[in-house]
């Protein structure tokens, strides 16, 4: 079952109150939706982690969880900076291909699922930067790979996602 | 998996928790600007104009300016706590737009040659400028304190805006004494106030921001 919005915020506000049973489900929803909306998006044996990362800002950030707007914008704003971090970090590994990215399942989930996805955060920087971030942050590609296959010279592409990366840092919360 | 990572801890681990309010973080830097304001008004006395009734232009124009600053870039701040995807606040971006008018203009005027009152009060502007930068200090403990308490996701940025707003908002308190109401003087005292608590918003904030 994939929790919908009003089902993760009613969760969310029973969590504030303290309610361990609605915050043990809310954590086991919001790690599954947040294994789907990492994937494709950081090496597949990153995801865990990533995803447990995300999963203790969620507690340690949770009164910043304004009840009175949606949820999913919210874990998606963590979510982004949690990413964000992690490629900061300079994290390089392989990423295993995957077939589709199911993020949710019905059609105004997905319009939300787009607004406040990674790619669409990744649209937001100049193409030569994304592309940067994507074969070296995303895919592991080496620098001299990615010169290859973007024709970029080594310089732009370590500059390409020095800057990419500063702009991503500012823009988690744009859509 | 990371060692040691168990969701029943989380859980365990729960507590009530009150949600950000805005308001209260509102109310408690307004609390601060208007100490502020009493304990310059106590301390250096209100501008003679002021007390007459019959405040200058340029005194109006001034505090209104920098009012905008403070609380346009003081928004944006205490909404930083709270993030959301698809809620980024653009209010203070017109805030610095209005604000830069008055630094710019000063460099037209200055060009000019007319200079003479800034030159000559060199001494009253650093005093402008520190007691500008005191009541800023004061101003940025409540805001640094929300930001801790949220998830700023552009800690950056945040420092910027906290030193923007910060600044703006002593100088805006430290306004009520001044009594200087030369462009070049405000331009360049003034601007040098906010500016630095901006570039020390930024070197100290994010270091304070924990996740």
């Amino acid at each position: 079952m994939i929790a919908n919005e009003e089902s993760l915020r009613r969760l969310m506000r029973l969590s504030q109150t303290g309610d361990k049973q609605a915050y043990a489900v809310l954590l086991e929803q919001c790690g599954r939706w947040l294994g789907r909306y990492f994937r494709q998006k950081i090496a597949a044996d990153a995801i865990d982690d990533l995803v447990q990362e995300t999963l203790i800002s969620l507690h340690r950030k949770r009164a910043s969880y304004d009840p009175a707007r949606p949820f999913l914008p919210w874990l998606a704003a963590i979510a982004r900076y949690r990413w964000v971090d992690r490629l900061r970090q300079g994290y390089r590994n392989h990423a295993e291909a995957l077939e589709h990215n199911d993020v949710s399942e019905d059609s105004h989930e997905e319009v939300v699922a787009a607004r406040i996805s990674i790619d669409r955060l990744l649209d937001l920087i100049p193409d030569a930067q994304a592309t940067a971030i994507r074969c070296v942050k995303i895919e592991g590609l080496s620098i001299t790979e990615t010169c290859q296959r973007t024709g970029q010279s080594e310089a732009l592409v370590k500059v390409n996602i020095h800057r990419g990366l500063k702009k991503l840092s500012v823009l988690v919360e744009s859509e | 998996m990371k060692q040691g990572f168990d969701i029943a801890s989380l859980v365990d681990e729960l507590e009530p928790v009150r949600p950000l309010r805005i308001g209260r973080a509102i109310l408690a830097v307004g609390a601060i600007v208007v100490s502020a304001m009493a304990l310059i008004i106590l301390s250096r006395g209100v501008r003679a104009d002021v007390m007459a009734g019959e405040p200058d232009p340029m005194f109006l124009i001034r505090g209104g300016l920098l009012l905008l600053l403070g609380s346009g870039c003081g928004w944006a701040v205490l909404g930083m706590a709270s993030p959301s995807v698809g809620k980024p606040a653009q209010a203070w971006k017109m805030a610095i737009a209005a604000a830069a008018l008055v630094p710019l203009a000063a460099l037209v005027v200055a060009m000019t040659g007319r200079t003479e009152v800034a030159m000559a009060n060199m001494l009253y502007g650093l005093d402008c400028m520190a007691s500008s930068g005191i009541g800023a200090l004061a101003v940025a403990v409540p805001m640094v304190l929300w930001l801790r308490r949220g998830a700023p996701t552009s800690p950056e940025r945040a420092g910027w805006l906290t030193g923007v707003a910060s600044g703006g908002l002593g100088a805006f308190a430290y306004g009520l004494h001044c009594p200087f109401n030369d462009l070049v003087y405000i331009g360049l005292w003034y601007s040098l106030a906010v500016g630095i608590c901006a570039v020390l918003g930024r070197l100290v904030v994010p270091k304070l921001i924990r996740w």
